[in-house]
């Protein structure tokens, strides 16, 4: 039954984004064919070759660390979609210049240079002097083309994704038939069993009124003999201690809130945001870092990508509109019109004001990912709490958790630790070998 | 027969049975709960039957409400930027602090500073340590400024007689009234406290331009007019000269409290530090003799003390002026006879002469004959150009008392501003003022609060708070300090530069003046981090252009030639009118955390007193304090004006004299804190000849019937010197102070401290004690830097949100300080020893509060902190019951007013911190404590744990000095020093394993506190009168 409707809306969403990858393919197939003639051609990629391997890589980890807070390969962010991006240069150079520094470009008269810078509404590109002609070659020529082709080291191009989805669709749709019949045919038995049910216990209910008479003189005479009050202490003793046990479980989750998913003022998606797109947390929560708030951002943040993605897949226009509302963006006019507001968003992890919390002290220092505490958030459509965040769950942590100790000179004051584990004695160093179990590690 | 041989008052020095009961108890036993908690006088019942059973329903029902509310729905709100005008968004982190440059500004007190902001608000003041004179020291008054910024009692947008208008309005209304009295001529006064402030003097030749006849007058409340006027005879110009303490090999003060109240204290008491504590390497230190009337934390951190009578001191100084020119072989001031001081003045001029060009003489007396006497003597004994460099003379208290005088007799005035001023309040000319005022035509006062002057006059132009302000500061010649804004305004206040260039017709902001003044200065500034030299400079802070090199002459002759040696007459009983360490001058007066700062001297806090000599009480049979706070009333008769406060005993004070401090009896437009608490005393400061002064002789006192309960906090918090208990081995000594003088310590550095080793030996436990694998924190209180100044205690408030318990609150033994200043007696009552103890928690390894919590409340952690968690505690009590330093404290009510039941302290004084806008005060880093749990010093965990955040976060290891907790950051003197006792270099594990000084109080009981404490040395060539030989008590 499940599968049944779930396969229904997986073919529903795919054929929606088919459509929408058609269209866009076309258009940027439009885009180019005017632009075309300033195109190069860049290098070959030959995927089995391990040099080319190890390029699309560092072309990938300088991406990540360089391009990703600004670029997409397939799609427009706050600077251009690098997909074919040769096919606008007229020689390798131009290009590496243009990243080399920008400015130098646009004001050589390069056309292109001048289009996107015009058609970014003349926000520079930061130069990246850093990276040399070759480290820039293999971010654009073999891991965006390596992208954009679909290649994965390992083996040719990977199975094309609508393929995928037509297989999936032709399993689903053979199962339905028989699925409607299994429908019935459990309906049908329910009801039977049903009509059973109800003709046993109108049976059963003569028989107790015609008993119950019969069933007071025996309780009588139990009553007499004593037994009755054993099952009622017995009962009392057992009902005691459940209430016992209910209300120390309850008054131990009061003020804990695992799985709060309040809604929010914008329907703001992580699934989207940090699994589809692959932004980093800290493009947002600047703070984690640096601070005991890991920081929601400000709607300025929000803003330096979507001045230009006016659209999102799932609800189109109508939450990024939101944004603009808060900003007081008007996209027509493509300028701040209105004074901006502050956007209400629902905290969902609260800790009580006597705890101490930092985020620096956990990401740059203890090197915990993210979802450990806050889990899979990219997969999140809206964000719930993930963890019990209680005290407990915390000491647990501090109880299991290795300390980064041999790479952080700080610890290297921990003479005895250092000892014991050039003899051999101590495997590792937890949190609370160096006093994370204490009071006033969080409470003060 | 007593066997305390320090002792804090009269009833622990004869060791009576009240003493016995209140030092016995921790907590004063009669009121326990809110429901005893009725109004003075009313009958108090006892917690009944019936009335458990209401309060037990009532917490039964209101606990159910509570649990099955819905958990409330907190909101997130990033910060909203203008993107369209915000080219530059702030760099602004949440949760992390800013420190941001700046200056406080306030009567003698001067500090470059840096105030650390949380989230745009600021919450703290810290010295700036790297400016040159100043060099991070900080006062009382500079720490609780803070507050003053978010006083419920501030005035909110400008005001026409007491009606609300708008800038706009005042601006015309007042230009147009200036424009048609400057064009009839008539007289246009702006009258002001001293401000060094460029930018208010640029805005002022502005103001001056455009209205020719404008006059500016400049006074000080407690004024120094008589130091610039005699140096004007001496030195030729109208000075006064920075004074290096640190140069003096011998000091001599009369009447001058230059580490507390004079003119710059914060360098003074640095300076003055510098030289007082003796090293094993080099024990060495100044001497000080200190004359005087009423006792300062300047007298008593000196070594010689002299009880003098305000009258006598022209006296002294002549016999002193006399013995040093005779032995120099120069004329000598007529034949006076000091015969009771002989032997004083003999001692000290015989040191004087030994240490030529190497000594002090300084007297805060405002009287232009005993100033030249000063510099007569400073002169003979060639000290000007050593240690008193007229080079780098101070720019503090410019008042001119004659001009003043002048101006209060002055009939022609039409218009009159008040700069800062309040003459109605703090000048002996308050009725004078009240009628220029009242027939002026115009009328403005730029005050930042209804005080006494602002609500009689026409229009209230209000002033930014400082912290609110752009400034350049010049408090000495060549040194400029700058000041920014931490906050945007947080009323529509404008600040006063902007003001009077509004008024005189040239509108600008107050960021343009300052950065055209300030610029002028920066051209030398070294460029930081692509910054523009002004950017740097006001980065830094300050640029220094004062010379490196000390210069000063003084023409001696002529100096002498000025002197009227004819002596004051003396009647009866002399009145002293004095500045406290916390209230000063009263401008800052409605600062609750000033007003529950105890007195250093007479430990009296919310209220000023009539102190008493304790001769002059013994003879006439006044018994203050028999019962626990409650004390007699005195009424004071001069002149034939009288006025009636409580009475204390003070010890050291001169005989025949009565000392009331300055700055309250506040009107109720000044603030609700201060409004009720003390008398105003100004109007029995007078005008003598040609400067004000503020004793007076002829004074009578009458003890009255009447008891009054005054927030007295030397009764309680007493520790105990209990070598007597019955069945006590006589082989240790219960030691809070030890002590032993110069010589003693030059022979031996264990001097005072010889029992130490023994009592080590001794010590054995069952416990097996604590591992610190990492740190081991600890602290080390230098008793002979501190002077008692209290700068530490309003910066642990601050630092920690320790709440004002308020006036009744506090008389209940229930100030909530986590540090206090203990200050003991020792030897005669009419002239002790003295010493100061900071005294906070030990945070002992072998801790007794620790082992009886019954819900493991409080805990020892593996760093050496004794930890306190808050929501554990239940709130029994045992701890502070079982702990020896008496340090723990218990929050009786919701203090800070941070729960929903806060309604219960509606019959608490403390209802004012209780506001949202007191609230942005508090340091968000730090628990707000709630009612029912107990709490104390935590050694600054919060800055302990962002010291090691930072080491981790760079991957290195911690360095010494790096953490600080909040007193000792504050402290001018350098006394308190923090660190990890198990790293080997620092100065922490120096000084505990090395200093022949360290000692721990009580330790033969083997707490093993973490906070240590160096033996006071007196640079006296008596011994100490209880000096402790080792082999009479061990054995």
């Amino acid at each position: 039954m499940r599968m049944y409707f779930w396969a229904i809306k997986v073919f529903k969403m795919f054929n929606r984004g088919n459509k929408i990858k058609l269209f866009a393919f076309l258009v940027c197939l439009s885009f180019m064919i005017p632009i075309h003639v300033f195109a190069y051609t860049p290098a070959e990629i030959d995927i089995n070759n391990p040099e080319h391997q190890a390029r699309i890589e560092e072309g990938q980890k300088l991406f990540k660390a360089n391009c990703a807070a600004c670029h997409k390969v397939d799609q427009k962010l706050t600077g251009p979609a690098l997909a074919g991006v040769w096919s606008n240069w007229d020689s390798q150079e131009d290009l590496v210049h243009w990243v080399h520094n920008s400015q130098e470009v646009i004001a050589s008269g390069n056309a292109h240079a001048n289009k996107i810078y015009n058609e970014f509404n003349k926000m520079m590109m930061p130069p990246f002097g850093q990276l040399c002609a070759e480290q820039v070659v293999s971010i654009m020529e073999f891991y965006v083309q390596s992208e954009e082709l679909g290649l994965k080291p390992g083996g040719g191009a990977a199975a094309a994704t609508p393929n995928a989805t037509v297989s999936a669709d032709n399993g689903s749709s053979s199962n339905s038939g028989s699925n409607k019949w299994i429908l019935i045919a459990a309906i049908g038995a329910l009801a039977l069993m049903a009509f059973a049910l109800i003709s046993i216990t109108s049976k059963l209910e003569k028989i107790v009124d015609v008993k119950i008479e019969e069933r007071e003189a025996a309780e009588k005479e139990a009553k007499k003999k004593g037994t009755g009050k054993k099952i009622v202490s017995i009962l009392i003793i057992f009902g005691l201690v459940t209430l016992g046990y209910t209300v120390v479980k309850g008054a131990i989750d009061l003020g804990h809130s695992q799985g709060y998913e309040p809604e929010q003022p914008i329907k703001f998606s992580h699934a989207l945001h940090a699994g589809q797109n692959k932004i980093d947390c800290q493009y947002c929560h600047s703070g984690a870092e640096k601070s005991r708030h890991a920081v929601i951002p400000s709607v300025a943040v929000c803003m330096n990508c979507h001045k230009y993605v006016q659209q999102g897949p799932k609800y189109g226009k109508s939450e990024i509109a939101k944004i603009y509302q808060y900003s007081g963006w008007d996209p027509e006019a493509s300028a701040f019109v209105n004074a901006p507001k502050p956007i209400e968003w629902v905290k969902i992890h609260n800790l009580p004001d006597h705890v101490y919390f930092n985020h620096s002290q956990h990401v740059k220092v203890g090197g915990i990912e993210c979802q450990t505490c806050h889990g899979k958030v990219e997969e999140m459509e809206t964000v719930k709490q993930f963890a019990p965040l209680s005290m407990g769950w915390c000491i647990n942590c501090h109880r299991q958790t290795d300390v980064q100790f041999a790479n952080n000179d700080y610890y290297s004051i921990f003479q005895k630790y250092h000892d014991e584990i050039k003899k051999g004695e101590r495997a590792s160093v937890k949190v609370k070998d160096i006093g994370g179990t204490e009071c006033a590690k969080c409470h003060y | 027969m007593s066997n305390n041989k320090y002792w804090q008052d009269l009833e622990q020095k004869e060791e009576t049975e009240l003493y016995k009961e209140l030092s016995s108890k921790e907590f004063k036993d009669e009121v326990t709960t809110t429901f005893d908690y009725v109004e003075e006088g009313a009958k108090v019942e006892s917690t009944g039957r019936r009335e458990f059973l209401k309060m037990m329903g009532f917490g039964v029902s209101a606990a159910v409400v509570a649990t099955s509310c819905k958990t409330p729905v907190r909101k997130s709100i990033p910060y909203v930027f203008d993107l369209d005008k915000d080219s530059r968004i702030p760099e602004l982190v949440p949760g992390v602090a800013d420190y941001f440059a700046s200056s406080y500004a306030e009567g003698g007190d001067f500090a470059s500073i840096l105030v650390k902001t949380r989230e745009n608000r600021p919450i703290k003041i810290e010295g700036n340590p790297n400016a040159p004179f100043t060099k991070g020291g900080t006062t009382a008054r500079m720490q609780a400024s803070v507050l003053s910024l978010y006083d419920v009692a501030r005035i909110v947008q400008p005001r026409k007689k007491g009606e609300s208008i708008t800038w706009e309005q005042a601006d015309n209304e007042i230009s147009s009234k200036l424009d048609s009295i400057a064009a009839a001529g008539g007289k246009i006064v702006v009258l002001g406290n001293t401000n060094y402030s460029l930018v208010t003097q640029k805005a002022l030749q502005t103001f001056q331009t455009k209205y020719p006849t404008t006059e500016v007058i400049t006074y000080d409340p407690v004024s120094v007019y008589a130091i610039r006027k005699a140096n004007k005879i001496s030195l030729g110009s109208a000075i006064i000269p920075t004074y290096l303490f640190d140069k003096a090999k011998v000091i001599a003060g009369f009447n001058c409290d230059f580490l507390g109240t004079w003119v710059n204290t914060t360098e003074n008491a640095r300076r003055y530090a510098a030289r007082r504590v003796p090293t094993k390497e080099n024990p060495t230190m100044s001497r000080h003799y200190q004359f005087q009337s009423n006792v300062t934390i300047t007298g008593s951190t000196a070594d010689y003390k002299y009880p003098i009578k305000p009258s006598q001191e022209k006296m002294v100084l002549i016999a002193l002026y006399n013995k040093i020119a005779s032995a120099l072989g120069t004329s000598t001031l007529g034949n006076v006879s000091a015969n009771d001081f002989d032997e004083g003045i003999n001692k000290l001029s015989k040191e004087l002469l030994a240490n030529k060009g190497e000594s002090i003489v300084v007297s805060g007396t405002n009287n232009v004959d005993i100033q030249l006497l000063t510099n007569a003597i400073n002169g003979l004994l060639g000290n000007y150009g050593s240690t008193i460099d007229t080079g780098n003379p101070l720019n503090f208290k410019q008042g001119n008392d004659e001009a003043l005088k002048a101006l209060a007799d002055d009939t022609s005035v039409k218009a009159i501003l008040m700069l800062g001023a309040n003459p109605v309040y703090d000048t002996p000319f308050s009725e004078k003022f009240k009628s220029i005022i009242s027939k002026a035509a115009l009328s403005v006062s730029f005050a930042e609060r209804l005080d006494e002057t602002a609500e009689l006059v026409q229009y209230i132009t209000p002033d930014n708070h400082y912290l609110e302000s752009w400034d350049v500061l010049e408090p000495k010649k060549g040194y400029i300090s700058f000041a920014q804004p931490t906050i945007n305004q947080l009323f529509k206040t404008r600040q006063v530069a902007e003001s009077l260039m509004n008024f005189a017709g040239a509108p600008t902001t107050a960021r343009n003046l300052t950065e055209t003044v300030g610029q002028t200065f920066t051209s030398n500034v070294p460029l930081n981090l692509g910054n523009t030299s002004w950017e740097s400079a006001l980065q830094a802070g300050f640029v220094n252009n004062t010379n490196s090199d000390v210069s000063g002459s003084i023409d001696v002759g002529a100096t002498v030639a000025a002197i009227d040696t004819k002596l004051p007459k003396t009647d009866g009983l002399e009145l002293i009118i004095y500045e406290s360490v916390s209230i000063a001058e009263g401008k800052q007066a409605n600062n609750p955390f000033l007003l529950e700062l105890p007195d250093p001297i007479t430990k009296v806090s919310w209220d000023n007193v009539i102190s008493l000599p304790y001769s002059y009480a013994v003879s006439n049979g006044i018994k203050a304090m028999e019962q626990h706070s409650s004390v007699p009333t005195g009424k004071v008769t001069v002149n034939g004006k009288e006025i009636i406060l409580p009475v204390v005993i003070s010890y050291g004070q001169a005989p025949d004299t009565i000392a009331i401090a300055l700055g309250f009896g506040r009107n109720e437009g000044f603030g609700p804190a201060v409004y009720g608490a003390g008398e105003n005393v100004y109007p029995y400061v007078s005008f003598d000849k040609d400067s004000i002064t503020y004793t007076s002789v002829g004074a009578t006192y009458e003890t009255l019937k009447e008891k009054k309960t005054i927030a007295l906090t030397q009764r309680y918090h007493t520790l105990q010197e209990d070598n007597n208990l019955p069945g006590r081995p006589k082989r240790y000594r219960s030691t809070i102070v030890k002590e032993a003088n110069l010589s003693q310590y030059q022979a031996n550095d264990k001097a005072g401290n010889e029992d130490r080793e023994q009592i080590q030996k001794h010590l054995t436990t069952l416990y097996k004690g604590f591992d610190t694998p990492g740190h081991h924190w600890s602290m080390v209180v230098d008793m002979n830097a501190c002077i008692g100044c209290n700068a530490c205690v309003i910066a642990c408030n601050v630092e920690n949100n320790v709440p004002v318990v308020g006036r009744k609150e506090a008389s209940n033994s229930r100030t909530m300080h986590w540090m206090r200043i203990d200050r003991y007696y020792s030897g005669n009552p009419d002239n002790p020893d003295v010493t100061f103890q900071p005294m906070m928690c030990q945070h002992c390894d072998n801790a007794p509060c620790e082992n009886v919590c019954p819900v493991n409340a409080t805990s020892h952690s593996s760093e050496g902190l004794n930890q306190m968690a808050y929501n554990r505690c239940i709130g029994t009590k045992y701890c502070a019951n079982n702990c020896p330093f008496k340090v723990r404290r218990f929050n009786w009510y919701d203090y800070q007013g941070n729960d929903a039941f806060g309604a219960w302290n509606d019959h608490t004084d403390a209802k004012y911190m209780f506001s949202d806008l007191t609230r942005m005060i508090l340091n968000p880093d730090v628990t707000v404590r709630s009612r029912g749990v107990m709490e104390k010093c935590t050694f600054c965990v919060q800055r302990i744990q962002e010291g090691k955040l930072h080491a981790k976060a760079e991957g290195r290891p911690l360095k010494d000095g790096e953490i600080k907790p909040a007193c000792q950051t504050a402290c001018p003197t350098g006394a308190i020093t923090f660190g990890d006792r198990n790293d080997e270099n620092s100065e922490v594990h120096k000084i505990f394993f090395e200093s022949g000084r360290n000692y721990h109080i009580y330790e033969e009981q083997h707490f093993l506190p973490n906070v240590g404490y160096q033996v006071k040395i007196r640079n006296k060539d008596e011994k100490p009168q209880f000096t402790f030989e080792a082999k009479e008590v061990i054995g």
